[in-house]
Order: C-alpha cells, then structure tokens, then sequence
C-alpha cells in the first residue's frame, strides 16, 4: 500500500450509517461540535467516500446494507482505513445474532480500528483516530 | 504573407506567437496540477463511478431527464386530451397513413356538403 503525503497532515472521515440506532452517530456529530473540535487536526467529515481518507461505519449491518457498504468501501480512494464505531459494528451488539443481519462489519470490510461502547463517547472516538494515525505511522514506517 | 506577425483589425490585435506562449502556459500549469492528483485512482471500477448512497448506478437512459418532463404542467393541466391522443401516436408509419387517409376522407367529405 502506497501512503500519500496528504495522510500525515489530515485524515477526512466518510461516515457510514449500516443499520445503526442512530446513538452513535449522535455521539459522531458530538464529536465534531467545537467542544472537541477535531477540524483543527485536519479531521473533518466528508460528503463522499471520493473524498475520504477513513470510512467510519456504525451499525451492526443489515442484509439490505451489504452490497452498499461494499460498495461505498470500493469507491474510498486507496491507501484507506476502515473505523467501526460503537459496539454493533463489533458483534452485532443488541442485535446480535438477528435474522436480518449480514454483519458484524468485519464479515464484509477488513476493519483496522474499533471503538468500542453503545455509544462511544467522544473522547473515545477521538482515541480511535490517534490510534488510526498511529496504524498509519507503522504503515509508512514498514514502507 | 508572415503567418506570425501580429495582425491588426479595427477591434484589437491578432499574435499568434503571444497566442501559442499563452497555451503553452496554460499547458504547463494544468499538466502540473493534473501530476499532484491522486495517481492510485482505480479506473473502471467503484472508484470511476458517482456516489449514489451504495446503490448501483441506473442505466444512463434511466437517468435521463425527457422532454417531456420539461413539459409536466402542461401535459397535466391538458391530461384528458393527451389520455386519448397518446395511445394513437403509435409510432407506426401505417397506422399514421390510416388517419391521413381517413381525415382527407372526411375533410373531402365536408368540403364536398359546404360548396
Ligand atoms: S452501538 Fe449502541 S448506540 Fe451504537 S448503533 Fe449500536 S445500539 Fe446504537
């Protein structure tokens, strides 16, 4: 994988809804509100996966999102990351073990960082993306 | 007759040669932004393609926007004529033939009963 020099000065976040109850994208937009301000890092949230450095995916997967999470991840540009927010992303979390389920998220993507909680807090999602960067450092280190 | 010499119209000048160094400017300039793009975009695959919420991408064709869609209001506020006439524009060259032949007929028929 080829690093891009635009990695080591902001990260932009594509973020993917798959089925979520919605907290943790409340916990999401916390997370972006000038409290936390993670804009001044360089980190901000992306309109298209085009655009996009990680893709955030929250929610446990649901049959009918599969094929669109797939796809969504094709169209991030390489090198990416993939960040599962929130304990559904992980194991299904309240809806383990549904019929209407295709996830967790690792069934369909190769997810490098998870933050777990139902929801997350802020601070907790803020130490996924310190800990994304760091994966990426390793990564440009191996290069 | 010097193809580079600058020409002189009633309304500005004409150099080709400030013309071409022009181009070639602009040449350069938007050969360099194209460089600094993103070199491991994937054509032909999800990576070419617009972002339409995961979902595939339709056929052109059923993207496009018709004619008649600009039309709306009008085809809406006259629906009941065009419900009758619609089915008749059957696209066929013999049916279009029956109704020429048929409303001279009748047009011939009126014309003969007026005069
Ligand atoms: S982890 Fe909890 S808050 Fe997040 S989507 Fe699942 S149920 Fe909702």
């Amino acid at each position: 994988m080829k690093l891009t020099k635009s990695f080591n000065r902001s990260l932009w976040v594509f973020h993917l809804n798959t089925g979520s109850c919605n907290g943790c994208e409340i916990e999401i937009v916390a997370t972006i509100t000038p409290r936390y301000d993670p804009e001044r890092f360089g980190m901000k949230l992306v309109g298209s996966p085009k655009h996009a450095d990680v893709l955030l995916v929250t929610g446990p997967v649901t049959k009918k999102m599969a094929q669109k999470v797939r796809r969504v991840y094709e169209q991030v540009p390489d090198p990416k990351l993939v960040m599962c927010i929130g304990t559904c992303g992980q194991s299904g979390g309240v809806f383990y073990d549904s019929y209407n389920l295709d996830g967790p998220i690792d069934q369909i993507l190769p997810v490098d960082v998870y933050v777990p909680g139902c929801p997350p807090r802020p601070e907790a999602i803020i130490f996924g993306v310190v800990k994304a960067l760091e994966k990426l450092e390793r990564l440009e280190a191996a290069q | 007759m010097d193809l580079t010499a600058p020409v002189l119209t009633g309304y500005g000048i004409w150099a080709p040669v400030a013309w071409l160094a022009a181009f070639v400017a602009a040449t350069i300039v938007v050969y360099i932004l194209w460089k600094t793009g993103e070199s491991s975009y994937k054509k032909g695959t999800e990576q070419g393609r617009p972002y339409l919420s995961g979902n595939a991408e339709p056929e052109k064709g059923a993207v496009h926007i018709r004619a008649s869609n600009l039309y709306w209001g009008f085809l809406q506020a006259l629906k009941g004529y065009y419900d009758a006439i619609v089915p008749m524009h059957t696209g066929v060259l013999t049916d279009y033939m029956v109704w020429f032949v048929a409303v001279t007929a009748v047009l011939l028929v009126i014309i003969g009963v007026l005069s």
